[in-house]
């Protein structure tokens, strides 16, 4: 890498002016016609970006580009689109000739990954180069409000559980009218053991005693502490 | 990575966002393009076949644009340009204009802003352009061609193809001679240069003669006018298009004036009206080829103006006068148009607008101006107008108009269609104002706190008593209140006196520009002027260039450079107030305290006791040999903290390491290329913390914040450091007591300590978190909003100058505490958490300014509301922006989404489903009763 630096800064160093074009293609995504004319594309290495605005062909012309290696970004309202790295190169043509020219070679790069790492390359070539940007998608800047729909008001699970509730209210007393004697008797029996019940009160109590001011700090000492006041503050009552 | 992506995404959606309802109704965006410049600003079909024109403009500060003229509204404009000399020209029946800033020419699509071309002159200065509407006679139907003059030490004459911006031809002038403009006729482009005699004196003026196909120069004279001319600014006028081009100038005392018509050597001369004293003279020519040779001559004095119209001969080469317009006692100011090759000139004053035809002196039309609020005691400066003339009658006029007070108005025949605030796009500082009514309550309950108990009571009853008188005033209004509020009308469209502004979003932001001109701002209706001065008129001598503004209870403290003293504004009618009626109140200290103030002094922090930097130095900060200062933050003067520790997710708390006195110093290192922060306490002088990042681009600005326990800065790294991440980085601090959670640091068992005098040998210094992230884009300016109580979670409000926008971070994404490499185990989830990835993707929802576009913001403000969850943003620079953020959401008001008839159905059903169930319920109860 430091061997590549090196010639990097040599060449750096060699007065080269290199022209390309980011153009962007009509896809089904975007039509870039529609685009605002604020739509621009920077070029970033040192020193202030570059700067190019949209053209009506819908490209974004970088003249007299010195050599290096430039972040580009594509700024848009209502689309977000990939950043590319672009290098800008002088080399030979043929090796030994030393005729020399520009190079200008296109990749895909990430935010957040080193430099080097670099994706697929979007195109090579020498001056005029035209390197196609690919919109990633539509900006949507706007949150949408919670419309009321009725549906959505019975997925709600508070609502199902007190439909579910009502059915049993309502629904009981029939369903029980509808048994038949021995089962009534069965059933009955089975309320008086307590079998359903004493775990019922037992609970409702838990939920009465309740001390929100210790469950709140965290306390997970046993039940004795917390709910032992409580019954008395009941006798009191 | 697009695992991360994909987390980062779902886990933003959380963050509060616009609503589609209140874009556009809770917020405001003044899209400014500057004062226009007169010579080129006209209206144009923006294509050949298209049925309205638009109107363009290129502005003081270089930005070209097209306002739509039938509600003011901007169609596009470019970026601000480097100079302040722009040129815009559109040929007839061309699809594009053409406009020259700096030293950048480019023909923009008329319609939509778009670059059709661009040539750079490399560091010349485009001094003129023209279009070159006939060629031979003939009319160019295909794209017409550009000439540029290009100011350099060899000036330039440039034909550009109308197509492709490439040179056909280049004319170098290498006399010597200062360029001053070109104008072409069908035959010939003329260049006229300023030709200064080597031993001082005046200059003459040269004519060059080119031939339009080769660009050779045909012919030349010179005039001897070294009597009248020293500089440009002496030339008035160098006719462009027009089948007889002219060149006129004067003289130093505006008595005579002398025209030439181009091509011809014969100068004539007239003399200004001799009762009054002249301060002006402007010269309006039609700049069309086949319109007739008549111009006027406008006469503007101290307090008045006049005209005369003059006719050219073509054929004998002559100027004569044709007749004059009267003088008029109030400013006012002239424009041309044309229909066919008739001339008309249009009279513009505050009060009446008339339309003359060139020939004759006759008044086709005239309309009486209504008034309008924005443009009171403003005159006209100078205008464009269009006219519609059926027969002798002049059935319609439409004139752009900029006004005196800095709006640029359309007067479509007697009513002001738009106007649009121009002015506020030289905005150079603004601050937050409470409102007339806060004001005077929170005066009168001061009042009451500085009595007795008794005397306290009796003014309370009395002021009660007093606001009763707007009792039935208030039960009149709340009928069509209370139906706006079910129907659904917002009651922002709704408010026009603030006295129903009960959630405090009527913010008043007084706003002062680089020219001295100072306004008030509502911030919560759509940012309407509630009242602007010029400060000239209290200060008449002295010349604005940077004022900055203070805001007092009440009132607001100018400052400039230039300004003796300074001028203290009433912040609710922008009257004087003298400095008798201004209590000044310095920040109070107690008995025992000092202040300690700071500044920038020769590269070095120096902290002085008391005010003014008489005073001996406390302490003096300097940065390390190589570095130089660049910029310094302190915390916000009013920054209240809700809670003094960090809940964790196991219930233990990090205490914050709050103080009042920390300043964040910004210096870079240019050869190192290396920036440093230093965290400071402001009081003692002694550093908290610092840190260093290398490779750094310190061309490029780095924007810091500080606030509560917290601050952050952004970098952009340099290309050199090219193995790692290249891009721009933010960078994210937060300082705590000490990094175990439930403990307080060595002070924490002291009730008092002092930073200024440490007794422990040494200060506690704060335990710093930091990470950093990459984000996409630059940030020029960075801020924190700021609510009532400070319980709400804080938003880091970034500007993009890239992407023409500012974004609101949620604090949580930029926690320091986000793990890193690992999940967030189920504490960290419980404080919510994520975990740490590298980069920071900016969610369009976190654009306050979504589809607005904002340009050059500079500096962005934010204030309290009434409301606890909501905090008010203002953004000034070119543009002026106003909305209110709800960084945890708006918990504290109903929004647009409650529906409040269904509210009011659902009760009533309610109410029926209980007449219907009490009877049921009753029988049941009773049976009940009886059957056991």
């Amino acid at each position: 890498m430091r061997s590549s630096l090196s010639t990097v800064a040599y060449l750096a160093s060699v007065a080269s002016a290199a022209r390309f074009m980011l153009h962007m293609p009509a896809t089904q995504l975007v039509n870039p016609s529609t685009l605002p004319s604020a739509t621009h594309a920077t070029l970033q290495s040192s020193g202030p970006p570059q700067d190019a605005y949209i053209t009506r062909s819908n490209s974004f012309n970088f003249n007299n580009v010195s050599t290096g290696s430039y972040l580009a970004t594509v700024h848009c309202r209502d689309y977000a689109f990939e950043p590319l790295r672009i290098d800008v190169t002088v080399e030979e043509t043929v090796e030994g000739s030393g005729e020399k020219k520009e190079m200008i070679r296109a990749w895909q790069t990430f935010i957040g990954n080193e430099w080097d790492n670099k994706g697929e390359g979007r195109g090579e070539g020498g001056n005029g180069l035209v390197v196609e940007v690919k919109p990633l998608g539509q900006k949507n800047y706007y949150q949408e409000r919670g419309g009321f729909s009725p549906l959505s008001f019975l997925k709600n699970p508070m609502i199902l559980m007190a439909l579910f509730s009502m059915v049993l209210i309502f629904g009981m007393p029939y369903l029980m009218e509808n048994m038949d004697p021995e089962t009534k008797a069965e059933f009955e029996e089975m309320q008086k053991k307590g079998v359903m019940g004493s775990g019922t009160t037992n609970t409702a109590q838990q939920i009465q005693n309740f001390d929100l001011a210790s469950w709140m700090a965290g306390k997970t000492d046993s039940s004795s502490r917390g709910a032992s006041p409580a019954p008395q503050s009941k006798k009191r009552g | 990575m697009r695992s991360h992506a994909l987390a980062l995404a779902a886990w933003l959606a959380t963050a509060s966002a616009i609503f589609l309802d209140d874009a556009y109704h809770t917020d405001f965006h003044y899209a400014l393009l500057g004062l226009p410049k007169h010579d080129a600003t006209f209206f144009q079909k923006p294509y050949a076949a298209s049925k309205a024109s638009l109107l363009y403009t290129v502005s003081d500060n270089g930005t070209i644009g097209a306002v739509n003229p039938k509600d003011g509204a901007l169609v596009w404009r470019s970026a601000s340009g480097p100079s302040s000399k722009g040129h815009l020209r559109g040929g007839d029946e061309q699809d594009t204009v053409v406009g020259a800033v700096g030293d950048r020419i480019t023909a923009w699509s008329a319609s939509d802003g778009r670059i059709v071309w661009e040539s750079r002159a490399d560091g010349a200065i485009v001094e003129d352009l023209e279009i070159l509407e006939q060629e031979d006679g003939i009319t160019n139907s295909d794209a017409k061609d550009a000439v540029v003059l290009l100011a350099d030490s060899s000036p330039r004459v440039k034909r550009l193809d109308g197509k492709t911006g490439r040179a056909k031809w280049t004319f170098t002038d290498s006399s010597g001679d200062t360029p001053f403009q070109v104008s072409t006729s069908p035959t010939t482009v003329y260049y006229i240069s300023l030709h200064s005699p080597l031993l001082g004196g005046g200059a003459k003026l040269r004519v060059t003669f080119l031939n339009p196909v080769t660009g050779k120069k045909t012919d030349s004279y010179t005039l001897s006018s070294e009597g009248e001319i020293s500089t440009k600014d002496n030339i008035l006028f160098a006719g462009a298009n027009t089948a007889a081009p002219l060149l006129a100038w004067t003289d130093k005392t505006n008595r005579v004036l002398k025209v030439n018509i181009i091509g011809t050597k014969g100068v004539s001369s007239f003399n200004a009206p001799a009762n009054v004293a002249t301060e002006k003279i402007v010269l309006h020519a039609p700049n069309r080829v086949n319109s007739l040779a008549h111009f006027l001559v406008e006469y503007q004095t101290a307090t008045g103006h006049s005209a005369e119209v003059y006719h050219v001969d073509l054929k004998q080469s002559s100027v004569s006068k044709a007749y004059s317009l009267q003088h008029l006692e109030e400013k006012g100011t002239f424009a041309t148009s044309t229909a066919g090759a008739n001339v008309y000139f249009t009279r513009l004053t505050a009060a009446e607008v008339t339309v003359v035809a060139s020939v004759s002196e006759g008044i086709l039309g005239r309309w009486p101006v209504n008034g309008s609020p924005a443009l009171a005691g403003a005159y006209p400066v100078h205008g464009v107008s269009e006219v519609v003339v059926k027969g002798d009658v002049a059935s319609a006029a439409r004139s752009a108009v900029l006004f005196s007070n800095g709006q640029w108005a359309l007067i479509r025949n007697s009513e002001i269609a738009w106007s649009r605030p121009e002015f506020l796009s030289g905005t150079v500082s603004a601050v937050w104002a409470e409102l007339p009514e806060e004001e005077a309550l929170a005066q009168e309950l001061a009042e009451e706190s500085h009595q007795n108990v008794v005397g306290a009571y009796i003014h309370r009853v009395k002021r009660h008593i007093r606001d009763l008188e707007h009792l039935p005033s208030w039960l009149q209004s709340l009928p069509p209140r209370v139906l706006g509020n079910l129907v659904g009308m917002s009651q922002e469209t709704t408010v026009e006196d603030i006295q129903h502004d009960s959630f405090g979003f009527h913010k008043l932001v007084i706003v002062v520009t680089d020219k001295g001109r100072l306004a008030a701002l509502d911030v919560g209706s759509q940012g309407k002027v509630v009242w602007t001065i010029d400060l000239h008129q209290f200060a008449s001598d002295a010349t604005f260039q940077s004022p900055s503004l203070k805001a007092f209870r009440g009132y607001v403290e100018v400052k400039d450079v230039d300004l003796s003293g300074s001028l203290f504004i009433n912040s609710t009618t922008g009257g004087l107030l003298s400095s008798q009626d201004v209590k000044t109140t310095l920040p109070i200290t107690t008995k025992g305290e000092t202040l300690v103030t700071y500044s920038l002094v020769d590269g070095e922090l120096k902290g002085n006791l008391g005010a003014g930097p008489s005073f001996e130095a406390v302490w003096t900060f300097t940065p390390p040999p190589g570095e130089r200062i660049i910029s310094y933050t302190a915390r916000p003067a009013k920054d209240p903290v809700a809670s003094i520790g960090k809940v964790l997710g196991d219930r233990r708390v990090l205490y914050k390491y709050l103080n009042p006195n920390l300043v964040l110093v910004t210096a870079v290192a240019d050869s190192a290329r290396r920036a440093s922060i230093y965290l400071l306490d402001s009081a003692s002088g002694e550093l908290l913390h610092s840190a260093a990042h290398y490779g750094v681009d310190v061309s490029r600005p780095i924007p810091s914040t500080l606030s509560e326990n917290w601050f952050s800065y952004s970098l952009t790294i340099d290309s050199a450091s090219a193995t790692t991440a290249r891009g721009y980085q933010l960078v994210v601090s937060e300082l705590f007591e000490s990094p175990l959670p439930d403990d307080r640091g060595p002070l924490g068992a002291l009730s008092n300590s002092s930073t200024v005098q440490p007794t422990k040998g040494e200060a506690a210094k704060a335990y710093v978190l930091s990470q950093s992230y990459q984000i996409p884009e630059e940030v020029s300016h960075m801020t924190v909003t700021q609510t009532r109580q400070g319980i709400t979670s804080r938003e880091l409000l970034v500007t993009l100058p890239a992407s023409h926008s500012i974004v609101g971070i949620p604090r949580q994404v930029i926690d320091p505490r986000r793990p890193i490499g690992r999940d967030p185990n189920a504490n960290e989830q419980a404080e919510g958490l994520a975990k740490y990835a590298p980069m920071i993707i900016f969610d369009p929802k976190w654009h306050l300014n979504h589809k607005y576009e904002l340009f050059g913001v500079k500096n962005v403000i934010t204030s309290e509301s009434g409301l606890e969850s909501t905090s008010l943003v203002f953004a000034y620079g070119l543009d002026v922006f106003g909305t209110r953020v709800a960084p945890s959401f708006a918990f504290d008001i109903l929004g647009k989404g409650f529906n409040k008839v269904q509210m009011l159905l659902t009760v009533a059903a309610l109410f029926v489903g209980v007449l219907f169930v009490a009877p049921l319920v009753r029988r049941k109860q009773i049976n009940s009763l009886w059957t056991t």
